[in-house]
């Protein structure tokens, strides 16, 4: 009995000095909320400087990484473009006998609008392709000279009439090659001697498409992949920064320093890293690309979406993406690379 | 102020414990060597007080906190409430001795009006506000004591654990050392010094708590002429140790 209520006692007599104890420890932890941030900030700031050589390695290695994400995404962006672009030229021509009335091309083109791919049709009758013809030989005074009254009426008749369709989808134009061979008006009016262009364009048609799918998913999984990478290049600089410190993360935990004030200067030097690398990243992209802009310009690349960006007030924005992508990456990076030390000790 | 009941610690693949069932109490404001050969059970028991490692079985109190009862996440808060000097010192090697000192106020969330008023005072009490804007690798093995000194008392704990803090310095340093922690003593801070060395016991008439394959084989009052290589002494302690579990077993054998 006496036994028991010893233990009771003291079990109660150990509890209580612990809740005591514990109180005045969590106490201890009501200062100013804004105290330890700056703290914290400070001390990233001060490691950020002290450690400038290995600080240096991580913000060129992380913006090296920023600027190669760029260059994927701008090649992803710009082929598209280029592939869409190209995309938009390539119409299928349906070659009309001479002298085809406006009217019953309007009839033509109302039958084939009823293809739920077509996305337009443009016509031109014999007279049409002869002005065209004249426009595009205007400056040949030895073809303008032979065009008298005669010979327009003699080459009105032979030129054929047309009809220019744009598809959504140029892989499948079996519906369309259907409608015109069974229709009966187009039977009538289609000038056999000159097929329709399906076949001529075909291979150029299937170019650019595969052209478009690789930049569009060979685009995303470069990104992905460089993407990956990169973060693990970051990953170990950073991490070799930290080991070298580990014994520095022991050192504060024995002294009882918690946690977040233990990682906290290292993500803020990661950081620090990433925004300094988002914007040697951000500029060296900007003058890189509008140098380059003109070049690839002129072998029929399309960088007008691009170049827009970039020379408009979205600039900012292209600087603080950079800079968001630096400071992420740099955090993940850090809060992988301390966490083992931090638990270990 | 330090209690330990029935303090049991066994490392996995040991055939013996590093601890076996011990049960002391060190006093507020009391000075306590630990005193044993390497392999003793010295660090282990340091290391249990700071909480690094966790006893298999027994209770252990420090300065009214049960040890049982601070959770993983309050061994930092924890941890602030004591001061601890260790054998490598343990300096941030990229912060100046004034940072280092700083430091300790700053994870307690002191303000820096009050740090800038208290890490000068703490340098003055350990000789070396000349050598504030210092980096430790510039200073000698006893100035480094110092500053870790410095930064263990800057907090005002009310027990000072030092764990072989001369092991690494000369004659003279320690001695310089040694005084340093009494002075400490003096202010009211209760220190238990670990060490393998008994001309440093000697240097001072305190209490020395022997350790010996993990158990305590002598705990008394130094009269100058401790040895640690003596005859053994009995296991029983001569020094009537109050702990609840020594009450205890007083309670049962009266039953």
């Amino acid at each position: 009995m006496v036994e028991e209520i010893t233990q009771k006692e003291k079990t109660k007599k150990l509890k209580k000095a612990a809740k005591k104890g514990l109180k005045v420890m969590r106490k201890t932890k009501a200062h100013h909320p804004l105290r330890k941030e700056a703290r914290i900030i400070k001390y990233g700031t001060s490691g950020f400087a002290r450690n400038i050589w290995l600080s240096s390695a991580a913000t060129i290695v992380m913006a090296i990484t920023l600027i190669i994400l760029f260059v994927t995404v701008i090649a992803s962006v710009v082929l598209t473009n280029t592939a869409e672009m190209m995309r938009d030229k390539i119409d299928i021509t349906i070659y009309l006998k001479p002298n085809t009335s406006e009217q019953t091309l309007d009839n033509l083109t109302e039958i084939i609008s009823t293809d739920s791919n077509i996305k337009s049709v443009e016509t031109s009758t014999s007279e049409e392709e002869y002005e065209k013809f004249i426009a595009e030989n205007a400056e040949s005074e030895e073809i303008i000279n032979i065009l008298d009254d005669e010979m327009k009426a003699i080459m009105i008749g032979k030129m054929q009439s047309t009809m220019r369709v744009k598809v959504y989808n140029v892989d499948n134009l079996d519906s369309i090659k259907d409608l015109v061979a069974k229709n009966q008006t187009f039977q009538k009016y289609i000038d056999n001697e000159k097929a329709p262009t399906y076949d001529v364009n075909q291979a150029e048609i299937a170019t650019i498409t595969s052209w478009a799918r690789i930049a569009r998913t060979g685009g995303i999984i470069l990104a992905a992949v460089f993407l990956v990478i990169s973060v693990l290049i970051i990953f170990s600089t950073i991490r070799m920064a930290i080991f070298s410190r580990r014994e520095e993360i022991y050192m504060m935990k024995l002294v009882g320093a918690d946690k977040s004030f233990i990682r906290g200067p290292f993500l803020v030097e990661a950081e620090i890293c990433g925004i300094v690398a988002g914007l040697i990243a951000a500029t060296v992209s900007y003058f890189g690309f509008m140098h380059l802009a003109p070049k690839l310009s002129g072998y029929g690349i399309n960088v007008d979406t691009i170049t827009d960006i970039l020379s408009s007030n979205k600039l900012i924005l292209v600087y603080l993406v950079f800079i968001a992508m630096g400071i992420v990456i740099g955090r993940v990076s850090a809060r992988l690379a301390v966490s083992r030390y931090l638990y270990k000790a | 102020m330090i209690l330990l009941d029935s303090v049991t610690k066994k490392y996995p693949g040991d055939s013996v414990p590093a601890l076996d069932s011990i049960s002391l109490h060190i006093e507020p404001n009391e000075f306590a060597f630990l005193v044993g050969k390497s392999g003793a059970g010295k660090s282990t028991f340091i290391k249990m007080i700071t909480k690094e490692e966790i006893p298999d079985s027994g209770k252990i109190i420090v300065g009214g906190i049960d040890l049982d009862y601070v959770k993983k996440r309050h061994i930092p808060g924890y941890r602030r409430r004591l001061g601890v000097v260790f054998q490598d010192f343990k300096l941030l090697p990229r912060r100046t001795v004034y940072e280092n000192v700083a430091f300790a106020l700053e994870i307690a969330g002191m303000s820096g009006k009050e740090i800038r008023k208290t890490v000068p005072k703490v340098l003055e009490l350990v000789d070396l506000l000349d050598q504030a804007k210092k980096f430790p690798n510039q200073l000698s093995g006893g100035q480094q004591q110092r500053v870790s000194i410095a930064r263990s008392v800057a907090r005002q704990p009310k027990i000072l654990i030092a764990d072989e803090p001369t092991a690494n310095l000369d004659k003279l340093t320690t001695e310089e050392i040694i005084q340093l922690l009494k002075k400490i003593n003096d202010f009211g801070t209760t220190i238990l010094v670990s060490t393998h060395d008994e001309t440093i016991v000697n240097t001072l008439q305190k209490r020395v708590i022997t350790l010996k394959d993990g158990k305590i084989v002598s705990d008394q009052k130094n009269n100058g002429i401790y040895k640690l290589d003596a005859t053994p002494v009995p296991k029983v302690p001569n020094r009537i140790v109050q702990t609840p579990g020594h009450a205890l077993r007083q309670r049962r054998k009266v039953i």
